[in-house]
């Protein structure tokens, strides 16, 4: 009895976790535009942080009104510099502004969640001898404590950076979510297209065709949650070597050249960012003596950020039609329509492509049996596709598809014999051969109606299959080695969860989520035919959630 | 003879009563930008005004915020802002079957509306629900706004009994008689 509480709440804890991980980075619309331009959210948002066609044009053109920027200014900028000093360049600084007043924007927000009896069940993972804690059905969280800034320093350079000041409660557990510079329409400067060209420089979510960190759910994409962590498990023929912890929807630290516009036509990302795979942000790594550092002297500073000298590759192409029959509408930043302005009906088809390497690091031998570090590098890639349909101002269909592949190096001693990898410990590694690889694929499909200015009606479909996790899902004793889910019942993890949302006011918002869980097990047993591990008796932990989120 | 007699009579009548057209004044409580008017008078009609003010839509927001005309005036919206907006305006005086949405129109464009039906026009925008603007629609050429002080003066109104409203944005309108001879008083304090 008690030990199955101990484990439905260590999973309820991380689901949880794992709610408010993805909450930290929703939710961001930026009161400090209201208070510059002297308008309402719903200017740019039609649901916050979702952005309406005005909101994407108004972040293409650098947190900018795209045209009379200026006179919309309710609080005029302050000049660093008269704009004559331009003709003095280079021997006087480039003029630029600041924001007239901070342009801060802060955010709040709370969550209620009932958990489904069957994460009782999980009880069956509790190690012996353990004492298990009591698990909640019903349970209240303080979200997150944040802080936002975001604006323009003229010149078209644009900076937003995004901090989570505290989480459930506790102070400074928080962190950065985005800061960076970007520099709008660069390429004027070597006669490029407008808006053919622009560089960021920073830490960023990746241009993704879905926004992870400014998306109006509560509960993240599982296939951006997805990380390819293969398992150390003799109990199957196949196994897997790799380790790695990158995420989609992980921020990325590096720059990034983009260009085109989100609101008709194409717009590209090209990303170079640090490769980071690793258990561990290495931003947290101690400060160390041999180690060279931005901001440290002989030692200590902020911590490397890159786990290996190569640098992680993201790109990303889409192109939007819209669809509106009035050539001077269809070109227009929103449609004309009969009752006002509107978003497009539009038709956007996308595709993306990420190459990294994981790298793993053992204490091994030389082939001659010198002590020496053998290091797995192992490439891996996501590649896919999106699509978006959108009828005016209310209804949106999404759909995105994702492959990931990872190779995968597995051990092997001085003979050239595979090392068991429940083995590695105490094995000594000279080298790698490359097996099967880590692979899976997924996506999500949703569909957003906007029944009323105020209320969002949603339904998302999520799916992923995973090698990985199958293989993970078959070791739920002892230990859980770092699966999404916790013991997933198949190779494919399928969630539906309808939602909806009401804006009390435009910076109040109420969410409402109902998951219907993947199938998941805790018995694995031998299948009498096979003679493999197979699970049995599945079961759903269904998880509804309520958030309440306020911006001033 | 006589009917010259009688003709010169009416004429100096007639002038006699132009003169006697006096004002009305007063203090609105709470001060700027309300709008005193004077009530349909039984059984009077005006000419329809031939100017048209015009409301304009600048740096999102209505200008003038607030505008009081005669019924029967034609208003000019103009749009001065590079960004669309939607003029609409649910109801005029809580009667939603008077609510109207004017469209969209790109900068530099008006669009005119002629306003037939008394009594108070919300103006609002679809696409920048913080703009708020009002035209007071009166059904007499007798009106005024206040000034900073809360002060007005409402000029040509002939000597009679009338009934003066005192509006103001966010206040319940009040409606008190006044008798002008030559000059009426009408003092208002308005609340919510």
């Amino acid at each position: 009895m008690w030990q199955s509480f101990r484990i439905s709440k260590c999973f309820l804890a991380l689901l949880v976790l794992v709610l408010l991980i993805v909450a930290s980075r929703q939710g961001f619309a930026i009161p400090a535009f209201s208070r510059l331009y002297g308008t309402s959210c719903s200017t740019c948002h039609i649901d916050f942080p979702k952005l309406n066609d005005f909101g994407k044009a108004f972040k293409d053109a650098g947190f900018k009104f795209p045209k009379d920027d200026e006179s919309m200014l309710k609080i005029p900028p302050v000049m660093l510099g008269a704009p004559a000093n331009a003709e003095l360049w280079p021997k006087a600084i480039w003029p630029g502004t600041i924001p007239g007043i901070p342009p801060i924007g802060l955010r709040m927000n709370n969550y209620f969640q009932y958990t489904g009896t069957s994460s009782g069940k999980f009880a069956a993972l509790t190690p012996a001898g353990t004492l298990p804690p009591f698990v909640p059905t019903t349970d209240f969280e303080t979200g997150f404590f944040s802080i936002f800034t975001a604006g323009n320093f003229g010149s078209d350079i644009a900076f937003w950076v995004d901090d989570d000041i505290s989480v459930s409660g506790a102070n400074a557990v928080g962190e950065l979510g985005d800061g960076y510079l970007r520099f709008v329409n660069i390429g004027r400067l070597i006669k490029l297209p407008k808006n053919s060209l622009n560089f960021r420089v920073g830490q960023f979510e990746l241009e993704l065709p879905f926004t992870q960190a400014r998306s109006i759910w509560i509960s993240p994409y599982d296939i951006y949650s997805q990380a390819n962590i293969g398992a150390m498990n003799s109990l199957v023929p196949l196994q897997q070597f790799v380790n790695n912890n990158f995420q989609m929807a992980d921020v990325g630290k590096g720059v990034e050249f983009s260009g085109g516009l989100h609101t008709g036509g194409y717009n590209y990302s090209i990303a170079i960012i640090d490769q980071n795979t690793g258990p561990i942000g290495q931003d947290q790594n101690p400060g160390s003596p041999y180690i060279p550092q931005a901001t440290g002297s002989n030692n200590g500073g902020v911590g490397v950020a890159s786990n290996a000298d190569f640098k992680d590759i993201y790109a990303s192409f889409n192109y939007r039609f819209n669809l509106e029959h009035d050539k001077e509408s269809r070109e227009a930043i929103q449609a004309a329509g009969p009752t006002g302005p509107r978003d497009h009906t539009y038709l956007n088809f996308g595709t993306y492509y990420f190459y990294g390497r994981s790298v793993q690091r053992l204490l091994g031998a030389t082939v001659d049996n010198t002590s020496s570090l053998v290091t797995a590098r192992e490439p891996f890639y996501r590649v896919g596709g999106n699509m978006t349909f959108n009828y005016r101002c209310c209804l949106q269909f999404n759909a995105l598809y994702m492959f990931g592949h990872d190779m995968n190096l597995l051990p092997i001693d001085s003979t050239g014999a595979l090392i068991p990898l429940q083995n590695l410990s105490s094995a000594v590694p000279v080298g790698f051969i490359r097996s099967t690889p880590a692979t899976f694929s997924g996506g999500f499909v949703d569909a957003e109606w906007l029944a009323y200015p105020w209320m969002y009606l949603m339904i998302r479909y999520d799916g992923v299959n995973s090698t990985a996790d199958r293989i993970n899902g078959l070791q739920t004793n002892p230990s859980f080695t770092g699966a999404p889910f916790n013991g997933p019942f198949s190779s494919t993890r399928n969630r539906i969860t309808p939602g909806v949302q009401f804006l009390i006011h435009a910076n109040i918002k109420a969410s409402f989520e109902y998951q219907f869980r993947p199938s998941q097990t805790v018995v694995i047993a031998t299948n009498p035919v096979t003679g493999l591990p197979m699970a049995f008796n599945p079961f759903h932990t269904n998880t509804a959630v309520a958030g309440l989120e306020w911006v001033y | 003879m006589i009917p010259r007699f009688l003709l010169t009579l009416l004429l100096i009548s007639a002038v006699a009563v132009t003169v006697s057209a006096g004002t009305i004044e007063g203090t609105v409580s709470p001060g700027k930008s309300s709008v005193v008017y004077v009530d349909t008078i039984q059984g009077k009609t005006f000419p329809t005004p031939s100017q048209q003010p015009v409301m304009d839509q600048k740096g999102l927001m209505f200008n003038p915020h607030v505008m009081v005309i005669q019924a029967g005036t034609t208003v000019q919206f103009l749009n001065s802002d590079n960004v669309q907006h939607n003029v609409f305006w649910p109801s005029i005086s809580g009667n939603k079957k008077l609510g109207h949405n004017l469209g969209t129109w790109p900068k530099g464009d008006k669009r005119p509306f002629k306003f037939d039906n008394v009594g108070v026009v919300s103006l609002l925008c679809n696409v920048h629900p913080e703009m708020a603007g009002y035209i007071v629609v009166s059904p007499t050429p007798y009106f005024a706004e206040t000034d900073a002080s809360g002060n007005y003066k409402i000029e040509n109104v002939p000597d009679g009994k009338y009934n003066v409203v005192a509006w103001h944005e966010g206040m319940k309108p009040l409606t008190k008689p006044v008798d002008v001879s030559g000059t009426g008083k009408a003092d208002f304090t308005l609340s919510k």
